[in-house]
């Protein structure tokens, strides 16, 4: 299937999902008004994605802000890698955050927590 | 020990256009305040949620006036705090859920807070405007303080919601020392 592909904007993150090596990345900043115009053709690649996943697919999750209405759409992705994983599949999640940014820390353990996924979380210098 | 100054003050509708332009130029000046780079986040995404939950929840003050939501946003440093204030109306049958639901974030202790969000993450539908519901509990935690509210009534239609979230400049280390 074709890859993902969203340029990053001053409101939306970068969305890159591979459908071969099963890496799919969002990266930036997640805060539009409009959630839903932009997350659903995401969860719809998804779907497609979910019928015949890579062996292992690894969800990394690089945001310097989200809003709450992008957050539930965030769970709606790991929801769906949650399946992929029921399926038998290999997933992992890496969930970045700046190193003194302990909320987006705090935020990937509440994330780890209510999908059930493995989560790796990764501290990374600011620039 | 940081000055007393005020950095934004709005008042009007707001637009999509509107929150792009003001969140950049409030990017632009948080960058020149001299808080730590956290604080400054958890200012800006409370920035952010506010000025949502005005595009999203703002009402007209009379029944009729839909094309003038008008919307106030002010935000302040005073004596160690940043204070993001907001002002909209809001239709009484509204108030009293939103006045619920503020008690009730109000109520809970920091770690309850977070089984809150977390509870809310997962089985709250989005609603129709979009909103998760979240908003005034990822506020809470981001300030650590109460949320302050006040509802005016203006008329059998509407009520003038005050909203004001305060973030310490400082970060608290009382826990730590403990």
């Amino acid at each position: 299937m074709d890859n993902f592909f969203i340029e990053r904007s001053k409101q939306t993150p970068e969305i890159k999902f591979d459908a071969e090596s099963g890496v799919l990345e969002i990266m930036g900043r997640s805060i539009p008004e409009n959630t839903f115009d932009f997350f659903n053709p995401v969860l719809s690649w998804l779907d497609e994605y979910s019928k015949n996943p890579a062996s292992k697919t690894v969800v990394k999750v690089n945001l310097e802000y989200f809003n709450t209405s992008s957050s539930k759409y965030i769970l709606e992705i790991l929801k769906r890698v949650k399946n992929i994983m029921n399926d038998g599949y290999d997933v992992l999640v890496e969930w970045y955050y700046e190193e003194d940014d302990e909320e987006m820390m705090e935020t990937g353990e509440d994330y780890e927590d209510v999908s059930g996924l493995p989560f790796t979380l990764i501290s990374v210098e600011e620039d | 020990m940081m000055d007393n100054h005020i950095i934004l003050s709005f008042k009007g509708e707001i637009t999509s256009e509107i929150i792009t332009m003001v969140l950049q130029i409030m990017e632009t000046r948080l960058e020149a305040e001299e808080a730590k780079s956290s604080v400054k986040k958890k200012v800006f995404n409370v920035l952010v949620e506010c000025m949502q939950n005005l595009y999203h929840h703002a009402e007209a003050e009379l029944p009729g006036q839909e094309m003038t939501r008008k919307a106030m946003l002010e935000m302040y440093f005073l004596d160690g705090y940043y204070n993001i204030v907001t002002g909209n109306f809001i239709k009484n049958e509204n108030v009293e859920m939103l006045k619920a639901r503020l008690d009730k974030v109000n109520s809970l202790s920091k770690d309850e807070l977070r089984q809150f969000y977390r509870e809310i993450l997962d089985n709250n539908q989005i609603s129709s405007k979009g909103g998760a519901n979240l908003g005034m509990i990822d506020m809470a935690r981001k300030s650590g303080e109460k949320l302050e509210y006040h509802f005016t009534k203006v008329n059998d239609d509407t009520s003038f919601f005050d909203f004001k979230v305060r973030i310490g400049a400082k970060k608290k280390k009382a826990m730590e020392m403990a």
